[in-house]
């Protein structure tokens, strides 16, 4: 169980939450966390420990079983519908299997969070050409998912979760299926979404780019919550980064 | 770059189907309101006309078929007299030789010598709509002084007509809502399995943040386009049928109410357009409830 300094205006808020599966045990068992504007967490834990189930709760596609979940200020058992679609519009995801749409070209799959959001469609051509080209896509632009490689397809999937410039970053594994140049560039996107505000929170295994990384972990072990903070050595490294604001890997 | 739907309604069964259940829809329901509006309109010409006149048949055989030729024009007079007598009737006059020739045309031919037929003299009595003469008076009078007058108000097989006419409307409007209730369970049932189709994707859809009416206006449009297309392909093929069997009408009955005018042809025009919206509305209903108990 971990807690960290509430804020009002906080971006997440697990308040004494558990999950279970219809019938089955709990997954996640009491958990209780704030997660501040702001802030950059990795959630690591053993595959079945309720990962998946957790960034689920945050992108609002699983209610709680028991205790209170609200995000950026609002509960979200009370929510109508409508409401919970402008609070997903604040949320970015990368999905571990991508879930892109097979039939929709990698552009068309990036400016989908555009397009529900109704942004006009020549601003959509310009930022969805820049997004693609820093993720080192523009020649791919107009390829079908199921021509692209494992790399390139999370590529996309990233580029997609980013695109809107959310609130909250969630993402499950995103640097599963490129190398380590690629996985860090990748983090350094995360980083610069960061710096301008958003909080982002990373599912991994991960654990050298953790490491290299320095932030704070979630940890979840047989669906309890755990806290664990960097070491002296990366919490600096962490902030030296923060500083740099470069890009380089 | 081109937008493409976000849901992927190329892979539905639908968009093959669709469009064939509405071409015959439309077509059906074109011949429906064609044969509707023109029973309907026949019927009013009738009703309008017939209903301000009257005829008086005087007979030039008796029973037993023996000439009354002596007593024929006498019995015309008396006639006239008691019919132009009656505050009810604005006018009597009795038909000439061309009339009656006209008249008898689709029976007769046109060469028909009706000279020598045994027909029967017939006055055309207009009567004065907004006050009538009691017809049973009248004919009352009528049998009193000229025992062979036979007085037709046209009422008995005008009302057998409105009886019919009246069932042909009351079919008409019941084929039409037919029609509709089917289109619009159709359109639902193609909406309700796509939807079970494209779970995964409308999940997506709604995860990053798209709304119940988002997804369904993409539903509602792709229906609306499927059902005008199939719907004008349906009046396309249904307006030779009207025409020809407007034609077959009018070589039968010269006089019979079936021309295709511009309040038809407009009905018709307008007929996809409503089906379309039915279709519309219907997949929007459909697809906002069902959204509510899948996601």
């Amino acid at each position: 169980m971990l807690n960290e300094t509430k804020l009002s205006a906080s971006v997440a808020e697990f308040n004494g939450v558990s999950l279970r599966y219809e019938t089955g045990p709990e997954v996640l068992k009491d958990i209780q966390f704030t997660l501040q504007p702001g802030s950059f967490h990795f959630m690591t834990g053993e595959s079945g420990a309720g990962k998946s189930s957790l960034l689920r709760m945050l992108y609002l596609d699983l209610l709680p079983t028991r205790g209170r979940v609200r995000l950026f200020g609002h509960a979200v058992d009370s929510l109508s519908r409508t409401a919970k679609a402008r609070l997903r519009r604040q949320i970015g995801v990368v999905f571990q299997d991508f879930r892109l749409l097979d039939h929709l070209t990698a552009f068309d799959n990036v400016a989908l969070p555009l397009r529900i959001a109704g942004v006009r469609e020549n601003e959509i051509r310009r930022h969805v050409s820049e997004m693609l080209a820093w993720v080192g896509l523009e020649k791919q632009m107009k390829i079908l998912p199921p021509q692209l490689s494992g790399g390139e397809k999370q590529r996309v999937a990233i580029a997609r979760a980013v695109i809107n410039r959310p609130r909250i970053l969630l993402a499950d594994e995103p640097t599963g299926n490129v190398d380590d140049t690629m996985a860090k560039r990748l983090l350094h996107l995360f980083l610069e979404l960061n710096k301008l505000g958003t909080t982002v929170v990373i599912a991994t295994h991960n654990q050298p780019l953790i490491k290299h990384f320095g932030f704070p972990q979630l940890h979840l072990d047989h669906g309890h919550l755990q806290l664990i903070q960097p070491t002296n050595k990366y919490a600096d490294m962490a902030s030296k980064l923060f500083k740099r604001g470069d890009n380089n890997g | 770059m081109a937008k493409r739907t976000d849901i992927p309604f190329f892979q539905d069964p639908s968009r093959l189907f669709l469009p064939w259940i509405s071409m015959l829809m439309i077509f059906i329901a074109s011949l429906t309101l064609a044969g509707g509006l023109t029973a309907y309109r026949s019927l009013s010409y009738w009703n309008k006309n017939v209903s301000g006149s009257i005829t008086v048949q005087i007979p030039v055989v008796d029973e037993q078929g023996k000439s009354r030729s002596e007593d024929v024009q006498s019995d015309i007079e008396k006639a006239l007299t008691i019919l132009r007598t009656n505050p009810g009737v604005l006018g009597a006059r009795v038909l000439e030789n061309n009339q009656m020739r006209r008249l008898m045309t689709p029976w007769l031919g046109e060469h028909a010598d009706i000279e020598t037929l045994p027909l029967p003299q017939v006055i055309d009595v207009t009567i004065d709509t907004q006050s009538p003469p009691n017809i049973q008076e009248l004919n009352t009078e009528l049998i009193q002084q000229v025992p062979f007058a036979i007085l037709d108000s046209h009422r008995v097989w005008l009302d057998s007509l409105i009886i019919m006419a009246d069932g042909l409307m009351k079919l008409t409007v019941f084929i039409l809502l037919l029609l509709m209730i089917t289109t619009a369970f159709t359109v639902s049932y193609s909406a309700r399995t796509s939807l079970t189709m494209h779970k995964q994707v409308i999940s997506l859809v709604h995860m990053m943040g798209a709304n119940d009416g988002y997804i369904a206006w993409q539903y509602a449009i792709r229906i609306l386009k499927l059902t005008l297309i199939g719907g004008f392909l349906g009046l396309i093929l249904s307006i030779p049928v009207i025409f020809g069997v407007a034609y077959f009408f009018k070589t039968i009955a010269g006089d019979f109410n079936c021309c295709i005018d511009s309040i038809l042809l407009a009905t018709l025009i307008g007929t996809p357009f409503v089906f379309a919206l039915l279709a519309f509305l219907s997949t929007l209903k459909t697809v906002l409830t069902s959204l509510k108990r899948m996601i």
